[in-house]
């Protein structure tokens, strides 16, 4: 997990005098990187390139393809696909700021207020990825069914009457809506909000707080000014752990969505498994991974924090 | 009975570089069978460097490392009959106080370990704690199970690596007796290294003062404070009131010396400095050996004293004496400490005093040396 | 009022333990629907209480063989991702190397990758490849994605180890591979174990990198999937309820037998 999980051993003594003696293997490191990371180049790089190769073919299944530098393909693939990429970076952001919402709580009781629970509350948030993830978000459409008691609950409080004015449903129903799907995708991701934010909470000093307080902090305060800003760490890697996936997710979008919630994702599968379009399928692809790049590359910059391997 | 020098250090010409930066420069240095030898310096001098040299866990840059008649320049640490106590302990976390003091004689093919090990921990009392694992042991346990471990077994020599820099100083002063208590006891060469003067001085029968990757000066505890070589020594190991003055004259034995407008008698044996007349030299004199007197009774002090005349400026009790810095003539910050025998209640901020003291209690420095050198470095934290 | 400040106090407890109900929901839900008997193929519906899915939990077509694929796939990707792994965190901290960079971005880009956008390339390679697609693209796949996890899990162990360990080793007596057999590898291990766990749960969990490079090759994933769409079998919901009692009982096992063995020796 990209989780900064960094505990580095107390530097006792000044640099020239700890360097570990290196007299022997100076080939050692090439041969402990080399299976491992021709793995990756064969099987995660080299693919990137034939990717992009693919995508700038012409042809057909039947003749064969060959690279026409053929770049219209994404031209094609951007005006005929724009709303499914709208819509993937409008369903991911939404989970994302949906997990921060209801993670940070969960990571704060954890870290500071959960006393001898903490290993059983732990254990709790990570137990159920032990359950296909396809089962559990099945259950969401018994959940989220049509007249069960959480559609039934929502409607009687009338907020189903405000998600229909934003869009987010329809009539009576919340399966096959974008709220739905969200509601999926929040569900599917919020582990990995939840464990790099306890991870960074969990390293502040509780005493800071009495700090704070002692300083005329109120409480509130205490946690603006001081608990928030030093779990950004957290806050920053679990945002890309949660935005990454779910913006590139295409199972939240199939079973609890519907035609009209289809996500980039869906279009990428349908086009490489179902239609066979390669070209589109690639270029597609390459235009989401470029535009998540892109995003979290900008993102880290603001955020300030480098340092997440 | 023939001397058995086997446990013998020889360090012939041996130094560390680390691309450009030289931590150790070329080094002779013998440590002799069976004694308790220290290496003290501030942090980055060097000392760790040089420890780790004899180790194995550094390989010299040049020069060799002999142990007794054996070269082990090359060899690799598992192969040479030296063990360390690691700074921090370095204990292995994974294994209890049992195994960890059974780990070298089980890497060694040793077959029966129990009854050594036994017996080892009773030596460092702590039979006891055999089945614990090292994080539910104290610090001063923590120590003890890691000299245990080396000792076991029955190295040419032991190394310790700042072993009392993690306990309090209560521990450190008991453990400082313990670590003493052991190496009579078991008669193996120790080499200490340390960044605590009061440390080195109370274990070590030879004290190695570095400074900068070289051997300022090497000496018994007594030798290295009472004549100290360098102005770094001076100040390093406590504390000396230096003096910049002229040669005036020879007499005998003494070189006579002027500094502002008084002069002052060195025994030409305490003076490390080419003496000759008109040349320059630093005269030093410990806070101890100097006696404070109103400038009043001035007649009183014995002939054949040095003397400096100077002004309170502050003073402070701390019990067992009473430190005063003077404002003179000849140096602006001249710390005396006095006895509290008969105290003087004139002797307060502002008074006129006379200072006075034996001749054979100064000594005589090089005058080229930076006249601060080692001042400051003394409480630092370690390597 | 006494309640509203009590709230006000405990406010993030009350959140906090909301938000764990809406994580814990559905595993509610497929353990209480793995006793129902539906009446039509979905089984999204109460309809009566019954544990036939429980007594005969095979009784599925295919479901069951899928299953023991998926653990086979995720028992030889754990291995191949551990080994492979642990050797690139042991050279990224202990050794200095040139091209450092570039290979902890290799390390670090699959983690920031949308799963299907390396499921779509990895399969062009493949089809490019002319590669027959089943257990072994599916294997390939695997160790690919589940890398990188095991790489940050190891690295984080080894850069809290204090290396004057191996100093001390090797200072009494140990040669290069007994160090590393004795000292290195079981403090090394909590760390190595937790990549390995994840690397499993990842592979066994798997489906858009499997949907893409499994060809006619099904998981139990796919099988999941697949039964979305042709009618769910409550048998699904048996296996689900299983892994996760299975998975918490481990858990609340070893931690037991962790303190008990702590409390003797204190």
């Amino acid at each position: 997990m990209s989780t900064i999980t960094r505990a580095e051993a107390p530097e006792l003594t000044p640099a020239p005098e700890t360097k570990p003696p290196r007299r022997r293997g100076r080939w050692t490191p090439y041969w402990l990187l080399l299976p491992g990371i021709l793995w990756l180049v064969v099987f995660f790089a080299l693919p990137m390139l034939y990717q992009a190769s693919t995508s700038v073919q012409t042809g057909s299944l039947e003749e064969g393809y060959k690279v026409t530098w053929h770049f219209a393909t994404y031209w094609d693939a951007l005006s005929q696909y724009w709303p499914q990429f709208v819509r993937s970076v409008l369903y991911a952001a939404s989970a994302t700021i949906l997990c921060l919402l209801l993670g940070y709580p969960l990571a704060y009781l954890i870290a500071f207020r959960a006393g001898r629970w903490r290993n059983l509350i732990m254990i709790l948030v990570i137990a159920p990825f032990f359950t296909s993830f396809l089962i559990r978000t099945l259950a969401w459409k018994t959940i989220l069914a049509d007249g069960g008691p959480v559609v039934g609950a929502l409607n009687a409080l009338h907020v189903l009457d405000l998600t229909n004015w934003l869009g987010w449903t329809a009539g009576d129903r919340v399966l096959a809506t974008p709220l739905a799907v969200v509601c999926g995708l929040t569900y599917n991701f919020l582990p990995f909000m939840i464990l790099p934010l306890y991870t960074s909470l969990e390293r502040i000093d509780p005493r800071l707080h009495e700090a704070a307080g002692d300083l005329y902090a109120q409480p509130f305060t205490t946690f603006r000014k001081v608990t928030f800003p030093l779990s950004m760490p957290g806050v920053v890697s679990g945002t890309l752990l949660t935005f990454i996936p779910a913006a590139g997710d295409y199972v939240n979008a199939d079973l609890l969505g519907s035609t009209d919630t289809r996500m980039v994702g869906n279009v990428i599968q349908t086009q490489f498994l179902r239609i066979l379009d390669y070209p589109t399928a690639a270029a597609l692809s390459f235009i989401l991974m470029a535009a998540i790049l892109l995003m979290v590359t900008l993102y880290i910059r603001k955020s300030g924090t480098e340092d997440l391997v | 009975m023939t001397t058995d020098n086997s446990g013998d250090v020889r360090l012939s010409g041996i130094s560390k570089t680390y691309g450009s930066f030289t931590a150790v420069h070329p080094l002779d240095l013998t440590v002799p069978q069976g004694s308790f030898f220290a290496l003290l310096g501030a942090s980055g001098c060097g000392k760790t460097t040089t420890l780790r040299m004899i180790a194995g866990l550094e390989e010299p840059s040049s020069g060799t490392v002999h142990l007794g008649e054996q070269d082990v320049t090359h060899l690799p640490p598992y192969k040479r009959p030296v063990n360390t106590v690691f700074q921090s302990y370095a204990l292995f976390p994974h294994l209890d106080i049992f195994e960890n003091v059974a780990f070298g004689l089980r890497r060694r093919g040793v077959k029966s370990v129990k009854k050594q090990v036994e017996e080892m921990l009773e030596l460092v009392q702590l039979g006891e704690q055999a089945r614990k694992k090292p994080h539910q042991l104290s610090g001063g346990q923590q120590q003890r199970v890691a000299v245990a471990r080396a000792l076991i077994n029955h190295p040419k020599v032991l190394l310790l690596d700042e072993p009392l820099g993690a306990l309090d100083l209560k521990l450190r002063r008991q453990m400082q007796l313990e670590l003493k208590r052991i190496q009579t006891e078991v008669g193996i060469t120790f080499v200490h290294v340390t960044h605590d003067q009061e440390e080195a001085m109370t274990m070590a029968d030879t004290v190695a003062v570095m400074n900068a990757g070289r051997v300022e000066q090497l000496g018994a505890p007594t030798d290295l404070y009472e004549n100290p070589q360098t102005t770094f020594v001076a100040n390093f190991l406590g504390t000396s009131n230096l003096i910049e003055a002229e040669v005036d004259s020879r007499s005998g034995e003494d070189v006579v010396l002027r500094a502002g407008g008084g002069k002052l008698t060195l025994p030409r044996a305490r003076c490390s400095a080419q003496a000759t007349t008109g040349g320059k030299v630093l005269v030093g004199v410990r806070p101890e050996k100097i006696s404070l007197t109103h400038a009043d009774d001035a007649g009183e002090i014995p002939d054949g004293r040095n003397r400096i005349t100077g002004r309170i400026a502050d003073s402070s009790f701390i019990g067992v004496s009473t430190q005063y810095v003077i404002d003179s003539p000849v140096c602006p910050e001249f710390e005396v400490y006095a006895q509290n025998i008969d105290r003087d209640p004139r002797l307060v901020p502002g008074t006129e005093v006379v200072l006075h003291w034996n001749p054979a209690h100064t000594f005589g420095l090089d005058a080229a040396q930076d006249i601060d050198a080692g001042v400051g470095t003394v409480g630092e934290e370690a390597a | 009022m006494a309640f509203v400040n009590w709230l006000k106090r405990h406010l993030v407890v009350v959140a906090g333990l909301l938000t764990l109900g809406y994580l814990l929901l559905p595993n509610v839900v497929v353990t209480v629907f793995s006793f129902n008997k539906p009446k039509g193929r979905f089984n999204y519906e109460w309809q009566q209480f019954s544990t036939d899915a429980w007594k005969d939990p095979c009784g599925v077509a295919d479901m069951c063989g899928s299953l023991s694929l998926s653990l086979q796939i995720a028992v030889w990707a754990t291995l191949g991702a551990t080994a492979l792994g642990t050797m690139i965190a042991f050279a990224l901290v202990r050794y200095r190397f040139r091209a450092r960079g570039a290979v902890n971005s290799l390390i670090f880009l699959p983690m920031a990758m949308p799963e299907v956008v390396m499921a779509a390339s990895l399969l062009t390679l493949f089809l490019n490849m002319g590669a027959q697609l089943g257990f072994w693209t599916i294997l390939i796949a695997h160790i690919m994605f589940c890398l990188s996890f095991v790489v940050t899990a190891v690295k984080a162990r080894v850069m809290s180890m204090d290396p004057r360990l191996e100093q001390a080793a090797q200072d009494l007596y140990a040669g290069p591979l007994q160090t590393f057999l004795r000292v290195t590898l079981p403090i090394a291990a909590p760390g190595i174990a937790a990549g390995a766990l994840l690397a499993f749960a990842l592979s066994f969990d798997d489906f858009i990198i499997t949907n893409f490079n499994a060809g006619s090759t099904v998981t139990f994933p796919m099988f999941v999937w697949g039964s979305a769409q042709r009618g769910t079998p409550v048998q699904i919901n048996v296996i689900g309820t299983t892994m996760f009692v299975v998975a918490v009982l481990l858990v609340l096992v070893s931690m037991a037998l962790g303190n008990r063995r702590n409390r003797q020796k204190a």
